[in-house]
């Protein structure tokens, strides 16, 4: 056998031909030998022709699409590895591809930096594999598991997307149904029939604008950066989350009050501009919840093993019933347009990311407390 | 074309007011007679003032659900049919609501042609039931004044 080379030679699959090119050239400039190929059965030609380590394969494209590509790849190569490109409505075209062993996915837009780093990975892999059959066979075993692991919980949400986007989809189905039907009718006159299309068209855009903020705060929610860990001065966080919505708070006759209980080590190692998001959410709820008029306390505390933010509100607490579904990803109490009920979800993702947890005073008409702890050190 | 098809009494319930407005312009399009209700309580209360042939009712409401709703309307209007609205996760509670007494479901984004079929037949099912609850009731009172 061959010594493996020491940079991955890449093959790059996508139907798009300028994403195909300028993605190519990139790749060479990052020093991986990089071929590409715009459709699966030239893909399957430039592989029985020439050494691949990895194969970068988009799940859709026109005629072969990328899973009978990969289902292809891994019956004449089943060395080589494949990494998927997916678009978000494709999650779960990437399940069905786990059944064929694929490396890895990542969703599109790609970003070249983990782009190469999943590249490695699998090269990595690869090479593992042509040393130690049994060890990489456990080791394999594992990356599957961890994959099916992610895949499902990202099942579960893509079950919830789906359902959330078929809220407006039935709007767009039912608007242009009834279009059409107002079109045929050979009674309609002329400003009927606009009057109609207008009627129609202005809903099926609110739904389509509904659908649009749907996959992006999904976007958002997938695409949770990895944590950028270092001292972090609760203290200081607080004051500037204060400070960042006061003046709408304000606006609805509510004050927000900083305070850090006496004798508290404000400092903490984490991730403060992840910690900064989770906390002005809760901070906002707080003002949505109370309306108008009120008070929201933000309180640093803790003890020495762990710090905690409280954000203290005065509003009417949360109904009983709703208290279990809080964190549910597309929960929400608001009006349509006004929350996406994906902020508590995406908090409690980055806080327990980052080793803590997010817990709930509920005073059903007295107010609500939610309660951010951390640990001091990471991990 | 001409529709010799007889006019269905339906009542939407669903608290999604497009869906809910342009769906009702469709049915009323294809001859129906429709009344809309975009919460629980007050399609009970729209049911209470008349009934109607079908209730489409939406399984994931705020305030009370649609299985909540569908219990009372069997409890207070047992004749009435209801095909229940389910999303894409609520399948299984769907199986529940035909388990309670709905009649049937449909996925939404619906077919219609599929939801007409589906009203029509919960339609003529309540027809048939009626006319059995009719029978019955004139037996009943042939056997009391047989009694006398």
């Amino acid at each position: 056998m061959t010594d493996p080379p020491a940079r991955p030679r890449v093959l790059l699959v996508d139907d798009e031909v300028d994403f195909v090119s300028t993605l190519g050239q990139r790749l060479e400039l990052r020093g991986l030998p990089t071929l590409t190929a715009t459709n699966g059965p030239d893909a399957l030609d430039i592989l029985d022709d020439n050494p691949v380590d990895v194969v970068v394969l988009d799940v859709r494209m026109p005629g072969m699409d990328g899973i009978e590509v990969l289902r292809r790849i891994k019956e004449r190569h089943p060395r080589i590895e494949v990494v998927m490109l997916t678009g978000h409505a494709d999650l779960e075209t990437a399940l069905e591809g786990m059944r064929f062993g694929f490396f890895d996915y990542l969703t599109k837009p790609v970003q070249l930096p983990q782009l190469v780093e999943k590249i490695e990975d699998a090269f990595r892999r690869r090479c593992g594999e042509q040393a130690d059959e049994h060890e990489v066979f456990t080791d394999k075993l594992q990356q599957h598991m961890i994959v099916a692991d992610r895949l499902s919980s990202l099942g579960e949400l893509a079950a919830s997307i789906a359902h959330e986007i078929n809220n407006p989809l039935a709007v767009i189905s039912e608007s242009a149904g009834w279009l059409r039907s107002v079109a045929g009718r050979e009674s309609t006159t002329k400003s009927e029939l606009e009057a109609s299309c207008e009627r129609a068209l202005d809903k099926i855009e609110s739904a389509i604008d509904r659908a649009v903020r749907i996959s992006h705060n999904f976007l958002r929610f997938a695409r949770a950066p990895d944590a950028i860990v270092r001292e972090v001065d609760l203290g200081a966080l607080a004051a500037e989350v204060g400070d960042l919505t006061s003046k709408t708070a304000a606006n609805a006759g509510i004050e927000i009050e900083v305070e850090t209980k006496p004798g508290t080590d404000c400092s903490i190692v984490s991730d403060s501009y992840q910690l900064r998001q989770v906390l002005l959410n809760l901070v906002t709820n707080a003002v949505q919840a109370i309306g108008n008029d009120g008070r929201v306390g933000i309180v640093v505390g803790g003890d020495r093993s762990e710090a905690q933010i409280e954000v203290v509100d005065d509003g009417p607490g949360i109904p009983e019933e709703h208290v279990e579904r809080v964190f549910e990803p597309f929960f929400t109490t608001k009006e349509e347009g006004r929350g996406t009920g994906l902020g508590l979800a995406v908090s409690r993702g980055i806080v327990e990311k980052l080793g803590g947890r997010i817990e709930v005073d509920n005073r059903p008409g007295e107010g609500c407390t939610f309660r951010l702890v951390l640990p001091r050190q990471r991990g | 074309m001409l529709k010799m098809k007889l006019p269905i009494d339906i009542l939407v319930v669903d608290d999604e007011k497009d869906f809910v407005e342009m769906l009702s312009l469709r049915l009323e399009d294809a001859g129906h007679r429709v009344r809309t209700a975009f919460d629980g309580d007050s399609g009970l209360a729209a049911l209470d003032e008349a009934e109607c042939d079908v209730v489409l009712l939406d399984i994931r409401m705020p305030g009370k659900d649609g299985i909540t709703v569908l219990k009372a309307i069997k409890i207070d209007h047992p004749l009435v049919e209801v095909i229940l609205l389910t999303g894409h996760g609520t399948v299984d509670t769907a199986v529940e609501g035909l388990k309670t007494g709905a009649f049937d479901y449909v996925q939404k984004p619906a077919k219609f042609d599929e939801l007409l079929e589906k009203l029509e037949d919960a339609r003529d099912h309540r027809a048939e039931h009626e006319k059995r609850v009719r029978r019955a009731e004139a037996r009943a009172l042939m056997r009391h004044s047989g009694d006398v």
